[in-house]
């Protein structure tokens, strides 16, 4: 359908402004036909096909490159059998090679956030019926969070004049490492981790409530009340959610009988009756009740919506980091997606079986893309709770985790002990 | 305990459907316009920037008075010598008086239509509301837009430091681009 | 650390300037809030940031000019506005608008309290947390902006309804189109509910938060669905009916408990009530009965000269009793122009249930009030 434009017939002069009045369209935009049937739309019919291109492009390009976790051991002992024919001493090599890892390492979150940012963007505005970022890239905006971060990084950095000047720099950089520690003990597929240590379950929740500090004084040292309350506020609330989150997992721990976060991830490979997966979550009740306690109190770690009292922007402004700008801001919200990250990835391993495949005929999938899409699904979880639920009241929120999440965890761990007897 | 149990059961079934509203929501396309690429074109009525034809204009001053913002100037040009009457045939009509210059601030202008009721020039209104809703400016001076005979241009700024008119550069007009498909 | 300060709060007490500039005041409302730790124990609106002399400048212009000023006063819900002033204008000057007009300007008005409504579902979300619904709701709000701008001209600014009468007749096409609006947002209106009344975190953060009790919202001189809220049965358009109201069949929804949750659900089931008038509005105007074009009263000239005398005439607006009070002394312009702003009587309550309640509770309570700064201040 194309519009006449009627020109009205000024004689004398042409004036920009009287360049005159239009032919009205019958419609404009009226949101009422979309909703009828989005599918006789053109745009909605080839966004769905880009999807399905997507998908089935990166389901092929996983295929053709196979597993890389068995790959790294050869590359490895051919480094090591070239460098000690030269003589070089076989702990020089190690620290090499773990230098290299942790390189790869320390771009997990950095690449993490420049892809979560820009997804948590699309997702929210799709979700809101918005487009979202659409001109930086070439396709939607992919390119977003690349402009965004050089933004940040030449933005000038303000500090308050009466913040705390050593540590309002200092707490940025306490949230931001903890954040990149945290993911040695992850696996990102088969035999594809840093450290493969025992206790990796445990180094996971410890390392990962250091960050609180950083939080702490942050709200501290701005020298802003909105800052010191949202400081506060997270103190109370991360210290007490730890307990259900690390309880959630207690099941899973006393059923595959490790703490290896990899090891736990292995011990659910396989199925029933061939086809249900012997992953966690399809383990009667305990698991399904273990699933949720954890989300929430990832979430609640997260500190997003519906638990961003910290943060509260209609309440506290911007809570802890009203008072940051440029490249510290940048880094506590790095440490957010980092950890948003981190939590996806403990529940792909701890709960929906690492690697595995969801069923036996799809095992041709290398076991990192299927962790990589079970992150994905778990992240959208994480970004769909946050643009549909509202905030919590910081009392509600104390309420919540200590007169529910709590009991219902403890409760399943008892649980998961029956199951354990019941099985064996 | 039952109470317990059912206001947990009642919450997280409200929540999931929460979620679903907003999931349903997901997978409907966006109904937003991309606005420098694609722009709407407004319906007849609406009340854009004024826009002022000078030929239709019998300089009545109903404009000025109208204005509650007092955002309207203009001045008569002298008037033509009246012919001389001839004897045996009827008096010529009087000549239309014709505008000298005329002002508009759009700084000032709240956009009401009072000025547009007000003027009774037919069948075309000397002044109008316009459907041109990109009223951008860079200084307060070009806010100021104003007409004058010879000069020939409406889209011109007083340029208040010279003391002259100069053309307006560099303005986007909803009028040339392609209406939404 | 222990610097003299000059206001009387002790050690453990912090005194926080909400507002002006904070993200949830809806404007530039400050709060002066002295709290200790999480919990408000004093709490001051202190309003004027917005003030611009409005009763002043009617003095200094004609009716019809003044007219545009009220537009400016509660902007999100500009024909309420209009409405209330020429209700006035029309009783000092003893003008009788025609029916169609006043048919025309109830369905207005309706459809304007649905916007006004809208947007505060939208903001009130956005106070609790949740971003969604704000965009959601100024997605139908947007219908009705289109809908008002085929009818006058203006989105925000109205200046629809006139002295006399209404600028305009109906265009061409538009029952058509506010008919299918109305349908399309029925629905819509359950989906709010799934959304947000029904949920947990929603009914926990609103229910039993900053109680007014029946007897103390009369007492302030709360009015619209604040007082509607804590029960009071007391609507304008019931009470002391105005265009033709008197023929419209609705119901005024009451609240119960006066809490945050009854004043936002107060609202959300006047939006429902509002799509049933103006639907009976629409029907009476395709009636052969309303003769189309005759929306202005005869001789209602540019130039009102309104008789020596005063008028008080008031409406109900979205936000409560809107009151415009008029004195001429026979000249063009008005003598003394009195503004009763809803906005502006209810926001005085906050000092009072502002005490006891957490920091989190404040942006609550004010979002419940639904206040518009451009009225407060005027």
């Amino acid at each position: 359908m194309t519009e006449e434009i009627l020109q009205p017939d000024i004689s004398g002069p042409v004036f920009n402004h009287a360049n005159g009045r239009l032919l009205m369209p019958e419609t404009r935009y009226w949101p009422t036909d979309m909703w009828k049937s989005p599918w006789s739309l053109p745009t909605y019919r080839r966004g769905a096909a880009v999807l399905a291109g997507l998908i089935t492009g990166g389901a092929a390009a996983a295929w053709f490159l196979g597993e890389i976790g068995p790959r790294l051991a050869p590359v490895y002992s051919f480094i090591e059998a070239y460098a000690l024919a030269y003589g070089v001493p076989a702990v020089l090599i190690q620290i090499f090679w773990t230098f290299i890892k942790g390189g790869i390492l320390l771009l997990a979150p950095l690449v993490n956030a420049l892809f979560a940012v820009w997804w948590e963007r699309k997702i929210s505005a799709h979700i809101q019926s918005r487009m979202g970022p659409m001109y930086v890239g070439w396709w939607h905006g992919v390119l977003q969070t690349v402009a965004d971060g050089i933004k940040l990084f030449l933005k000038e950095d303000i500090v308050p004049d009466c913040a705390d000047k050593i540590v309002h720099w200092l707490a940025p950089v306490v949230v931001v490492i903890p954040a990149i520690l945290v993911f040695a003990p992850v696996p990102f597929g088969n035999e594809l981790v840093f450290a493969d240590i025992d206790i990796g379950t445990v180094y996971v929740f410890a390392v990962g409530g250091v960050s609180v500090m950083g939080i702490i004084m942050a709200g501290w040292s701005s020298g802003n009340k909105f800052s010191l309350l949202g400081g506060l506020r997270s103190a109370a609330q991360l210290v007490s959610y730890e307990l259900p989150r690390t309880f959630a997992v207690l099941p899973v721990v006393m059923l595959a009988g490790t703490l290896n976060i990899a090891e736990i991830a292995g011990f659910q490979a396989g199925y029933w009756g061939g086809i249900i997966p012997r992953w966690f979550i399809f383990y009667p009740v305990v698991g399904q009740v273990a699933f949720i306690v954890f989300l929430i109190a990832s979430v609640a770690e997260t500190n997003r919506v519906p638990f961003d009292i910290p943060e509260a922007e209609s309440e506290l402004v911007a809570g802890f980091n009203t008072e940051y700008s440029g490249m510290k801001f940048a880094l506590f919200f790095l440490s957010e997606f980092a950890y948003v990250l981190l939590s996806c990835l403990l529940m792909a391993a701890v709960f929906f079986g690492g690697g595995a495949a969801p069923l036996p005929f799809l095992e041709f999938l290398p076991s990192w893309a299927w962790f990589l899409s079970k992150v994905l699904i778990l992240m959208f979880c994480f970004l769909w709770f946050r643009w549909t639920f509202p905030r919590f009241r910081v009392d509600r929120l104390m309420d919540f985790n200590w007169k529910f999440l709590l009991p219902v965890s403890l409760l399943n761990i008892a649980a998961g002990g029956i199951l354990i007897w019941l099985l064996s | 305990m039952k109470n317990y149990i059912d206001f947990a059961a009642d919450a997280f079934w409200n929540t999931l459907k929460g979620l679903w509203v907003t999931l349903k929501v997901l997978f409907l396309p966006a109904i937003t316009v991309q606005y420098p690429t694609e722009k709407i074109v407004p319906y007849p009525r609406f009340r854009g920037m004024l826009a002022y034809d000078a030929e239709a204009c019998i300089v009545c001053g109903m404009c000025v008075r109208a204005c509650p913002s007092k955002c309207i100037a203009l001045a008569k040009a002298a008037p033509a010598p009246a012919p001389v009457p001839v004897e045996g045939q009827p008096a010529a009509p009087a000549a239309k008086p014709k505008i000298a210059w005329y002002t508009l601030d759009y700084g000032r202008c709240n956009f009401c239509g009072l000025c547009e009721e007000s003027c009774p020039t037919k069948p075309k209104k000397a002044l109008w509301h316009s459907l041109d809703y990109e009223a951008v400016f860079s200084t307060r001076a070009e806010m100021v837009r104003s007409w004058k005979r010879g000069d020939d241009l409406w889209g011109t700024a007083r340029n208040t430091a010279e003391g002259q008119l100069v053309p307006v550069t560099d303005q986007i007009h909803i009028q040339s681009v392609p209406v939404r498909k | 650390m222990t610097k003299e300060t000059p206001t009387a709060i002790k050690a453990d007490q912090m005194f926080i300037n909400f507002g002006p500039q904070h993200p949830s005041t809806h404007g530039v409302l400050r709060i002066a809030l002295t709290v200790e730790g999480e919990v408000v124990i004093k709490g001051d609106p202190d309003v004027g940031f917005l003030h611009r002399g409005m009763e002043k400048l009617f003095e200094a212009r004609t009716y019809s000019q003044g007219l545009i000023l009220t537009d400016r006063l509660d902007y999100i819900s500009a024909t309420h506005n209009n409405l209330g002033y020429c209700l006035a204008v029309e009783k000092l000057a003893g003008i009788q608008a025609p029916l169609r007009a006043q048919y025309i300007r109830v369905l207005a008005s309706e459809l304007n309290r649905i916007a006004s409504h809208l947007v505060f579902f939208g903001t009130f979300a956005v106070d609790m947390g949740a971003f969604t619904p704000f965009l959601y709701a100024f997605r139908e709000r947007e219908m009705i902006m289109d809908l008002f701008e085929m009818l006058c001209g203006g989105r925000l600014l109205h200046s629809y309804v006139r002295v006399g009468g209404v600028s305009a007749d109906l265009p061409a096409g538009w029952t058509e189109k506010c008919r299918e609006f109305l349908k399309f947002f029925k629905p819509m209106l359950k989906d709010y509910d799934t959304l947000l009344s029904g949920n947990p975190i929603f009914r926990s953060r609103t229910g039993g938060v900053g109680v007014i009790s029946a007897d103390r919202a009369v007492s302030w001189g709360l009015s619209g669905p604040v007082l509607r809220a804590s029960g009071v049965n007391y609507d304008v358009r019931k009470a002391d009916p105005y265009c033709v109201y008197a023929k419209m069949n609705f119901t005024v929804p009451l609240g119960k408990n006066g809490d945050c949750f009854d004043r936002y659900y107060c609202r959300m089931l006047e939006m429902g009530q509002s799509v049933e008038i103006a639907f009976q509005c629409l029907d009476a105007l395709a009636g052969a009965e309303l003769t189309p074009g005759e929306v202005m009263a005869k001789g209602v000239s540019k130039m009102l000269k309104a008789p020596a005398g005063q008028a008080y005439a008031h409406m109900e607006a979205s936000r409560g009793d809107l009151g415009f009070f008029a004195v001429s002394d026979g000249g063009l312009n008005p003598y003394r122009m009195h503004v009763r702003g809803p906005s502006f009587i209810n926001v005085a309550i906050l000092q009072e249930i502002l005490v006891g309640c957490k920091i989190a509770d404040v942006v609550a309570i004010l979002g419940s009030l639904d206040i518009v700064l451009g009225e407060v201040d005027r």
